[in-house]
């Protein structure tokens, strides 16, 4: 008879103590009220439930949850993750990349940075650059620029297409659509383009376009010739010398298509679009229609 | 039910091993609820939701963890909804159908009389206790039945027993 005094009622309730033994415990009169409250207590239930209707109410909160499941599935903390994502990203863009500078079609313009790097911007080309620049000099670029950078850190061109990473030196970087071309005009610059880096020293470029990825070394002036009002190319297909021709003069071009990947070398003045289209169109033998509409169409 | 156990793994997605186990616990689990909100709507509504989830969570689930799985469920399902709104509301007993009593006037009146008491008695009892004594008292459960969904002891369930029995006691002091 261990734990009589703790939990004695238990056993008794359990049938494992006799009405004897427990009458030996409790008081008479105690004992006909534990008496009576257990035999009371087994005259009563609680109402039954009905089995059918509660299955039915399963199933169909079953299948309305099943229906908004994909919601649910999220839990509450992703919701934090993606705002604060968001909010990083928000002040990444705020921090990193808030200057803008933008040249409209036949305008050229020079910005000079916090670190008195100097930007050159050809026409229709954007750059944008760091709040605080002098801490983290990466600069984006779309278009062509020529850059003559202050010896310092590292020195970062972001395009579309590929990365120019400089400590100080001058350089073109022209970007279009697919077309990437990097001139190192001074010191030593790398360019990046789907991770192979190439490293150009003073005269050297290259250039990528579709697959193609050229490399020589015959520059030798010191800086581009479009910032003198002349843009000059070098074997480069005439799609690309028309886009530029484009962004100088904001006409349209249309030629054939037999054209497109004809090598021009010249150049052409940004001062007359008479001119600009004769010294284009003369050597290749091609003819143009009306320079004063806005469309000019080229043709064999 | 015995038998479905023995196929074991997962057998519990198929509907017809799951209205089993739906017929043998959804009473228990929702009189549990009941003994513990003082509220049938609510605990049929609590016990539903348990199954709800124990359908969604069939394929990790062999059926003979099905009961253990729907209580905890079920507990803390309701731990949300108590914290939620905490209305009083109150428990009572109902006189088995088959009992046919052919007993005198004053003892009917005395025995409604018992019942009110006891009633308020349950009412007042705490929450753990009242579970426990009624889960035992209402349905038969064994005390090692009782400990084992509730994960208690069993000399916790032994001792709300007692302290349970004690406090009804009180109510039936000058009979």
């Amino acid at each position: 008879m261990k734990n009589e005094n703790e939990h004695y009622l238990s056993d008794w309730l359990a049938d494992k103590m006799s009405d004897d033994q427990l009458q030996q415990l409790v008081s008479s009169a105690d004992f006909l009220a534990f008496q009576m409250i257990k035999k009371a207590l087994n005259n009563y239930s609680v109402l039954e439930p009905n089995m059918e209707r509660n299955f039915a109410a399963i199933k169909e909160k079953y299948a309305t949850k099943k229906v908004t499941k994909t919601r649910n599935v999220i839990p509450m903390w992703s919701y934090a993750v993606a705002a604060s994502l968001l909010l990083f990203f928000g002040l990444y863009q705020f921090y990193f990349f808030t200057n803008e500078v933008q040249t409209d079609f036949g305008f050229t313009k020079t910005i000079v940075l916090k670190d008195n790097s100097h930007v050159t911007l050809n026409s229709k080309s954007k750059i944008s650059y760091p709040n605080l620049f002098q801490y983290n000099r990466n600069i984006r670029l779309e278009g062509e620029a020529f850059f003559e950078v202050q010896k310092g850190s590292s020195f970062t061109v972001i395009t579309a297409l590929g990365k120019v990473k400089v400590l100080g030196t001058k350089f073109n970087v022209g970007s279009f659509d697919d077309y990437f071309e990097v001139i190192c005009y001074e010191g030593k610059v790398s360019v990046e383009v789907n991770k192979k880096v190439t490293i150009l020293t003073k005269g050297e470029s290259v250039r990528f376009y579709n697959a193609t990825f050229e490399n020589w070394a015959d520059e030798n002036g010191i800086k581009p010739l479009w910032i003198t009002g002349e843009n000059t190319f070098k074997n480069v297909p005439m799609k690309y010398v028309f886009a530029k021709f484009k962004n100088q003069y904001n006409v349209e071009v249309a030629f054939p298509k037999s054209v497109e990947d004809i090598k021009f070398t010249g150049s052409f003045t940004n001062a007359n679009i008479e001119t600009a289209l004769k010294s284009i169109c003369i050597p290749l033998h091609l003819k143009y229609s009306n320079t004063a509409s806005r469309k000019i169409q080229i043709s064999e | 039910m015995n038998q479905d156990n023995q196929q074991s793994c997962s057998q519990l997605c198929n509907e017809a091993v799951f209205k089993a186990v739906f017929d043998s616990y959804f009473k228990l689990l929702r009189n549990f609820l009941i003994y513990k909100f003082k509220n049938i709507e609510r605990a049929e509504d609590t016990a539903q939701n348990a199954f709800v989830i124990l359908w969604e969570n069939c394929g990790a689930l062999k059926p003979e963890q099905a009961k253990r799985f729907l209580y905890t469920t079920a507990i803390r399902l309701s731990l949300n909804l108590i914290k939620h709104d905490k209305i009083v509301t109150n428990f009572e007993l109902q006189s088995k159908p088959n009992e046919t009593h052919q007993e005198s006037p004053e003892f009917l009146l005395e025995e409604t009389e018992l019942k009110i008491r006891l009633e308020k008695a349950i009412n007042d009892l705490p929450e753990k206790q009242r579970t426990v004594f009624l889960m035992n008292r209402m349905e038969n459960q064994s005390y090692t039945e009782i400990a084992s969904v509730l994960d208690l002891s069993v000399k916790a369930v032994e001792k709300r027993m007692h302290l349970a029995l004690l406090s009804l006691r009180k109510v039936v002091k000058n009979v």
